[in-house]
């Protein structure tokens, strides 16, 4: 199958494909854990200093490195230059962040790929890293526009009189919650409504996770995780993995998220089958295939193309994790492939029911016609090429390193797999999806 | 109809003051008389802080029902007077329709007319219209509204019903949404005293929770005019700047609650609801492009 289209893709007529060359991630720890005292910044730069060490690059001037923090200090506003300035790679390796929710990874790979791809740099890292133990914590609202209005102040008794709008009440902080501004709902209450409105049952959801906690387990029993995570603060693989999880076991968690407006739809979604809040970083190491050749160094796969997409959900016009959904066929259409060409799927399990809604989606015939405007279907997945290693479910998803965890494990997949092609999915907060093919 | 032109914008807490304390005569029939306040410029920084408190953002359009604020001092001006028919404090907002021409520029003099028309008998009291006109130095009227308020117990008028000339009211807007409601509003507890700091609205059962009580309240409540703005808010962007926008508030939003937002695009505009988490419907909305 990974060879029928070759030549659909290379008429795309880029100059050139990105290497994935390697990677390293610390392991995901639950909030408020293992690394509870560590920040984003610490997190990065041991993520970057442990790729460093394993590719033999202290002291090199990489192209770029490319990251990003969804849980962000203002203090934090250069994240990835003050860890790369922390790190031992060249100081002057230059940096920028991105912030794309939890695709801000994948997002960042494809902007290293699209730079190895138009000769504009030979190497590249991109990278993610999310805390949701050390988070910034805001002043009130109420007080901040008391300090602000007492910083514009020109006078003493300006001060003063912005000052006399102090109140005790706004000594309570806010602290960051993951909740979509426009519509008040929490992300597992928008996964609810999807859930309920494809009909995704409580049991195929538990089978989602209980297979991502077995296929996690068995991908470290065998070492496929060794040259790919670095212990940290005395964790050695993700601490959110339950090896022991059965579908019976899971069962029995009780629902959390009760889908509004569906008073009589029984709620589906536990703590088991929607991810944990989790800290962590990964990334990536791209390059131009000569540069590898250069250093020895084995290409894992290519970067092949990538598709980013958003969904009005703001009105019900779509559910909020759906972009997905959207961005796959589309890019599908443009590398002439079909939804069955692939040897591996790896997509985000941000809660297990947006990606079996997904999958319902793209079987049903009248969404396919209305919404996607095909006449056939883009039909079914073989459910055994999914997540074959574990996925978010099971090892956690620290929101910006998600896409950096998920790049090199498929590009390794394929690297051991000799040849085929795999497909990256991964949805994001307010409405957006970005979506990948790599081939080896 | 007789005109008084006021030199400057009434002082909403005398106001209340004024009918809180004063011995009210209570004429059975309406003030023959419009009140019109020239001059008026709509201040940037007066517009930032209503916007915070309703959700709009900042440095766009002049929000669609900010023009309220300029008209609200008048309409409590009318309805404080002693011979007003119903009392002022405990009124409760049952409607608000406004028509926008083109939204108000900040810093352009514009003329605010407000009158009462409609003296109607209501099952559980009596209710009356306060009808205001926002013209532009062109004289061309750029926004107008029309509010409803309702007064609980209050003896219905005489024969009031149409009896002024004015045709009786449009059917109420009927919006069609679906059973899912697309966002959950959080209702702050200080929503009352907020929008009572930023348009002088301090009616007791906003701001206060034995007051509101005393007026056959279950608690302090939000302002009508709050859950309007916070719902057009959520609209901004999506639709012209021309249209009509008709509101029924209905079961009262308690504060601090959770509700429902429903929303639908339909034919030349929106149709919403907010409905409380048992299912009770607060805010009836059409919105129509001109």
């Amino acid at each position: 199958m990974a060879t029928t289209s070759s030549s659909a893709s290379s008429s795309r007529s880029l100059p050139r494909r990105a290497a994935i060359v390697g990677a390293n991630r610390i392991p995901f720890a639950r909030s408020n854990g293992a690394y509870a005292r560590a920040s984003n910044q610490d997190m990065l730069t041991a993520a970057l200093d442990g790729l460093v060490a394993r590719f033999g690059m202290a002291g090199e001037h990489v192209g770029e490195v490319v990251s990003g923090a969804v849980l962000k200090k203002s203090s934090d506003f250069n994240l990835t230059r003050e860890a790369v300035l922390g790190s031992r790679l060249a100081a002057a390796t230059p940096t920028y962040d991105v912030q794309q929710a939890c695709g801000t990874s994948l997002q960042t790979t494809l902007l290293i790929a699209n730079k190895i791809a138009l000769g504009q740099i030979e190497v590249g890292i991109a990278a993610g890293v999310d805390t949701t133990s050390d988070a910034p914590i805001e002043v009130n609202e109420g007080l901040r526009s008391v300090l602000l209005a007492a910083n514009r102040a020109k006078s003493t008794a300006g001060i003063l009189k912005a000052l006399s709008g102090l109140r005790p009440g706004q000594i309570v902080p806010e602290i960051p919650a993951n909740r979509e501004p426009r519509t008040g709902m929490s992300m597992g209450e928008h996964a609810a409504q999807t859930a309920a409105a494809w009909q995704i049952s409580r049991r195929a959801q538990d089978e989602i996770a209980a297979a991502s906690h077995q296929n996690l387990a068995k991908a470290y029993d065998r070492g496929f995780f060794d040259d790919l995570v670095t212990p940290y603060l005395g964790l050695t693989k993700d601490n959110n993995l339950r090896a022991d999880s059965t579908v019976e076991g899971l069962a029995k968690l009780k629902p959390v998220f009760k889908p509004a407006g569906y008073p009589d739809t029984e709620a589906t979604m536990t703590a088991a089958n929607s991810t944990p809040l989790t800290d962590g970083a990964a990334t990536v190491l791209l390059a131009s295939d000569e540069w590898a050749a250069e250093r020895g160094l084995p290409v894992l796969a290519h970067f092949v193309d990538a598709e980013t997409s958003a969904v009005d959900y703001v009105h019900g016009g779509e559910g909020l994790l759906m972009a997905p959904a959207y961005a796959v066929p589309r890019m599908l259409e443009r590398n002439g492939l079909t939804l069955q060409d692939f040897d591996f799927y790896e997509f985000h399990e941000a809660f297990a029911s947006t990606i079996l809604a997904t999958f319902a989606a793209w079987e049903d015939p009248i969404f396919c016609k209305e919404k996607l405007g095909r006449d056939e279907p883009l039909g079914s997945i073989d459910r055994s090429k999914l997540n074959v290693v574990g996925s978010s479910l099971a090892t956690g998803h620290p929101f910006a390193a998600t896409g950096a965890r998920i790049v090199p494990t498929l590009a390794k997949l394929l690297h051991e797999k000799g040849s085929g092609r795999g497909l990256i999915s991964i949805c994001a907060a307010g409405g957006q999806g970005v979506v990948a093919i790599l081939e080896a | 109809m007789a005109v008084e032109t006021l030199d400057g914008p009434p002082t909403l807490g005398l106001l209340y003051g004024r009918a809180l304390l004063t011995a009210r005569s209570g004429g059975a029939t309406l003030p023959d008389r419009r009140l019109d306040l020239p001059g008026v410029r709509i201040d940037a920084d007066a517009v930032a802080d209503y916007a915070h408190v309703c959700g709009f953002g900042v440095g766009g359009v002049v929000p669609p029902t900010y023009p309220h604020m300029l008209a609200f001092p008048l309409q409590m001006r009318l309805m404080t007077d002693r011979e007003f028919p119903l009392p002022a404090p405990g009124m409760v907002h049952l409607r608000n329709v406004i028509t926008q021409a083109r939204p108000p520029e900040v810093g352009e003099p514009l003329r605010v007319a407000v009158h009462a028309d409609r003296l109607a008998a209501h099952p559980k009291g009596a209710q009356v219209d306060l009808v205001t006109a926002v013209v532009d130095q062109d004289d061309a009227e750029i926004w107008g509204s029309r509010s409803t308020y309702f007064v609980r117990g209050a003896p219905a008028p005489e024969g009031a019903d149409g009896a002024d000339g004015v045709p009786a009211a449009p059917p109420e807007p009927d919006p069609h949404v679906g059973r899912l409601p697309h966002a959950i509003w959080t209702v702050p507890g200080d929503i009352g005293r907020r929008y009572a700091a930023v348009s002088g609205d301090v009616n007791p059962i906003h701001v206060n929770g034995l007051a509101a009580k005393a007026f056959g309240m279950p608690g302090v409540i939000a302002h009508g005019m709050w859950t309007k703005a916070r719902a057009l808010a959520a609209l901004a962007g999506r639709h012209g700047p021309a249209f009509t926008v008709d509101v029924v508030f209905r079961a009262p939003v308690r504060a601090p609650s959770k509700a429902y937002f429903h929303t639908a695009a339909v034919d030349g505009g929106w149709d919403a609801k907010l409905v409380s988490t048992k299912g009770k419907d607060h805010l009836l909305l059409t919105l129509r492009d001109a």
